[in-house]
């Protein structure tokens, strides 16, 4: 069976085919040899019998008469009569006890004959089948009855040779006539099985080809009309056209309505047509339609795939796609080496994570809340790349979760934007610088006291000296303690303002913004009191880190201060318990909130939107260039925070900024 | 002992001042704050007063002209941020003795002291500000004690005499000399009027602090500061 389930299907037709004629043709053949033969060999039997019956009848006479050379030439005439000569082999007659009587043997009687019992009358005739001098003959024997006795016997050898001559003619006749309608079956079945077969055979075989991904063969078969030409469609050329029945049945749902009315079909589909014929025909038409479907949508994905490669081969971003979990560099393209300084087989043997340590950190944690929003792309902005010679650079970058190769991996796209960021940086610093020129003088106000304390008791020291004074401890000691501490305030002032103008690392710190606020005022702090304004502080102890750079933020304060200042300044009369600027900070949230609130003039809610625009001010022009709130905006919102503004116009401003709280287990992975 | 009060909101500051004054035999009184330094001067009454100008709540500005509300005649110094010569003005002109710079100099301090001195002594004796002599051809106005609205009449005879005479003027100014605002706006008309009659004008014995005031004012354009008497006479002469 499992033979049979090997072989193709032509030669399991042909086969049956053939092996079902060839058994009807055999039970057809013994059918009628076996009625012909019996009917022979009995018509025969009928015919020997009747021979015996009347040469028993006439040879009676002469048995009685006891002639028996009338008797001896009466077998020879029954024997040799006409056709009988073939027939009859021979005849004997007996006495009733079996001793020959007559024989029409020309040679001595065989004594095979001998002793074969006579038949009775009740027997009437024997056949027997037997062997006689070498020759196959039926012998048949009859009684010659007188009255009741039985008188004798008549034999008649009958030829079975001239038999079997006859059944061998018949049979070469039905042999004949069997191989005749084997062979013609032969040859109907095998036209049959190619028949059916071919076609298949043929999709099989161009099926086989496609698989092996060969698309520019025929498909060609037969029965195909010339007349079908898909280059004729007008898709065919422009594969952009929405006429395909599958791209209509899937995406219309999705279409609006304007894309929807720009769905076509062509009236008379010159593409997908019926033909009429045979099953076999129509499949190989269906086939036909299919394999160009097919091309046609193999065409479309490539010229859709060349067009999506270029954009990532000729983007002038660098492209890496990295494995979800393992970080590996998948793939890369050239603008990443460019930009990296890696070659392409060096960039996938290093993990993603040694351009950028910090990508787990800041950004995938952002990937995985995003796609659990169901919103998968995330854009992380100012992270820290590393060159291949450990320059780092600054990236904006854009990653998408997506399967490649049969692996989850993410698409990462970055912008190199440390340009952007250095002039950011400097345009922080000249704004920084701009802050610092407008507090030169409450500086140099502030450097003068312990200045001054220096200067008077050191020269009252040169007086002591010029006099001949002799110095008692007890004015000494106030002298000297109060230079020391006059010294260690001015250094550290200094030390504020030296830390202040430095232009900040590109790594951010974990800051206490408490710190940073207890720096400002040490400077500005005086200036405030000198312009009968009080400060107080009311800060939350203790205070979570943030990741900032304690210059900026400090930046940040003195522009907030010094805004509340000048709104306080323009305030036409104070509240009843004074004029006051309260700095607080506390946690809400998990995040470092810290207030600056006034009690000046406060914004009126037309302006509200635009302060933070660049080059907006409410100042008289000169008074200021309108950038220190937008630049102070630009550097929380790069620390991942905010501002908020809470006003009443007369009753002052509260400034709030939100920064997340540094989280310790990054901090860890440092 | 003359009683001199100090008013700073820098205790440090007013440590020092109590040394020093204390060695200079004053009997020296402090305050932290301006208010604090009107309610002891109520009291008090210190002949001569050294207040900061920059101080949180009432500044150095109010301190002095309370003060001068109650009485013209005090002296009072007052204590400047380095250069900031706009309210070394602005406190001339509310009649201030003097102003010292911090940080504070010794011979600034020693000189604002002597000078107040010298014009307590001039107010007590009612000796006159302003004296006109004639010294060859020139016109000599001297100048001591404060310079000014009383002093418009003098400034202005000494002016009409030198005129008269056709010669140059030289106005002396003494040691503890000052001028406030209303001293400087007769002194520009003054020499304004010169300029246009002609007449050559010198300057001398100005204090290095009245030197920058008149720089500042415009007033060093109008005549020419020297240093010593001489050399302003060889000038005038010439």
């Amino acid at each position: 069976m499992k033979f049979f389930g090997s072989i193709s299907l032509s030669k399991k037709i042909f086969i049956t085919t053939l092996a079902f004629i060839l058994l009807v043709s055999g039970i057809i053949a013994l059918l009628a040899r076996w009625i012909l033969v019996s009917s022979l060999t009995v018509e025969l039997e009928h015919r020997g019998t009747a021979i015996a019956q009347s040469l028993s009848d006439r040879a009676r006479s002469h048995i009685l008469d006891n002639d028996i050379p009338n008797l001896v030439s009466l077998a020879f005439d029954a024997a040799y009569l006409g056709e009988r000569r073939d027939l009859v082999s021979y005849i004997f007659i007996t006495d009733p006890e079996g001793d020959l009587l007559a024989h029409t043997f020309t040679r001595q009687f065989p004594h095979e004959l001998h002793g074969i019992p006579a038949p009775t009358t009740e027997t009437a005739r024997t056949v027997r089948d037997m062997v006689v001098a070498g020759l196959p003959v039926f012998d048949i024997a009859v009684p010659i009855t007188e009255g009741i006795y039985t008188i004798g016997s008549v034999h008649v050898g009958l030829n079975k040779r001239h038999i079997e001559n006859l059944v061998a003619k018949l049979r070469i006749t039905f042999l004949g006539f069997i191989s005749m309608v084997i062979v013609a079956v032969f040859f109907i079945s095998l036209r049959i099985a190619n028949y059916i077969t071919m076609p298949i055979a043929k999709l099989t075989r161009i099926s086989d080809e496609l698989s092996r991904g060969n698309f520019d063969i025929s498909v060609d078969l037969e029965g195909s009309d010339d007349e079908w030409k898909p280059q004729e469609c007008p898709a065919y050329l422009n594969t952009d056209l929405p006429c395909w029945h599958f791209d209509q049945a899937s995406s219309v749902g999705e279409l609006d309505e304007t894309q929807a009315a720009n769905l076509r079909t062509c009236r008379q589909c010159r593409f997908y047509r019926k033909v009429p014929g045979d099953e076999v025909q129509q499949l190989a038409n269906s086939f036909r339609n299919m394999v160009w479907s097919i091309k046609l949508y193999r065409r479309r994905l490539r010229e859709s795939e060349e067009k999506y490669r270029s954009l990532f081969v000729s983007g002038p971003d660098p492209i890496v796609v990295v494995d979800a979990h393992t970080f590996e560099i998948l793939d890369a393209n050239p603008r990443a080496e460019d930009v990296y300084g890696y070659t392409r087989e060096e960039l996938s043997r290093i993990p993603y994570t040694a351009l950028d340590p910090d990508f787990a950190s800041q950004c995938l944690v952002r990937i995985d809340a995003m796609t659990e929003q169901g919103n998968s792309c995330v854009y992380c902005s100012k992270l820290i790349h590393y060159r291949k010679d450990g320059v780092p650079i600054y990236v904006n970058l854009h990653a998408c979760p997506i399967s490649y190769k049969n692996r989850q991996a993410l698409i990462i796209a970055s912008a190199d934007v440390t340009e952007m960021i250095e002039k950011d940086a400097q345009l922080i610093q000249a704004s920084k610088m701009k802050t610092l020129g407008e507090m030169s003088a409450g500086i140099a106000h502030e450097l003068n006291q312990p200045l001054n304390a220096i200067k008077m008791g050191s020269d009252f020291l040169t007086m002591l000296s010029e006099e001949d004074t002799p110095v008692t401890p007890t004015q000494l000691r106030p002298i000297t303690s109060e230079i020391s501490q006059q010294v260690d305030r001015a250094t550290d002032i200094i030390n504020t303002l030296r830390a202040f103008g430095r232009k900040a690392d590109m790594i951010r710190e974990h800051l206490n913004v408490n710190d940073s606020i207890r720096g400002v005022l040490k400077i500005v702090g005086h200036q405030l009191s000198l312009a009968g304004i009080e400060t107080s502080l009311e800060l939350a102890e203790p205070l979570p880190p943030i990741l900032a750079h304690d210059n900026r933020i400090q930046q940040v304060l003195f522009n907030l201060v010094t805004n509340a200042r000048d709104a306080i300044a323009k305030a036409p009369a104070p509240p009843e318990d004074g004029h006051r600027i309260t700095l607080r900070t506390l946690v809400r949230d998990d995040k470092v909130l810290v207030q600056v609130q006034d009690t000046g003039v406060g914004i009126p809610e037309s302006v509200r939107g635009k302060i933070f625009e660049p080059f907006f001010t409410t100042k008289e022009t000169g008074q200021g260039m309108g950038l220190g709130l937008s630049i102070s905006y630009g550097i929380v919102k790069d620390y991942g925070g905010d501002i908020r503004i809470e006003s009443e116009p007369g009753r002052g401003t509260l400034f709030e900024l939100f920064f997340p709280a540094a989280r310790k287990a990054i901090g860890a992975m440092k | 002992m003359t009683k001199i009060l100090v008013i700073d909101d820098e205790r440090p500051t007013l440590g020092m001042f109590h040394l020093f004054l204390e060695k200079y035999g004053y009997e020296v009184l402090t305050a932290e704050n301006g208010q604090e330094g009107l309610d002891i001067y109520e009291t008090e009454k210190p002949p001569i007063i050294l207040t900061d100008i920059k101080m949180p709540g009432m500044d150095g500005i109010q301190v002095l002209s309370r003060i001068k509300e109650v009485n013209p005649l005090a002296e009072v110094i007052v204590i400047t941020g380095h250069g900031d010569m706009d309210l070394a003005i602005r406190a001339l002109n509310l009649d201030a003795t003097d102003f010292i710079n911090k940080p504070i100099k010794k011979e600034e301090l020693d000189a604002a002291l002597q000078r107040a001195e010298e014009r307590i002594r001039l107010a007590q004796n009612q000796e006159d500000e302003v004296r006109v002599q004639t010294q060859g051809q020139i016109m000599v106005i001297d100048v001591r004690g404060n310079v000014t609205s009383r002093s418009e009449a003098a400034l202005l005879d000494a002016y009409r005499q030198a005129q008269g005479k056709g010669s140059g003027i030289l106005l002396r100014f003494s040691e503890n000399a000052s001028i406030n605002g209303a001293g400087i706006a007769i002194l520009t008309q003054l020499l304004l009027d010169c300029r246009a009659k002609e007449i050559p004008t010198a300057v001398t014995g100005l204090s290095e602090n009245f030197r920058r005031v008149f720089g500042i004012v415009g007033l060093a354009t109008l005549t020419e500061v020297f240093n010593s008497e001489d050399e302003a006479i060889r000038s005038l002469n010439a």
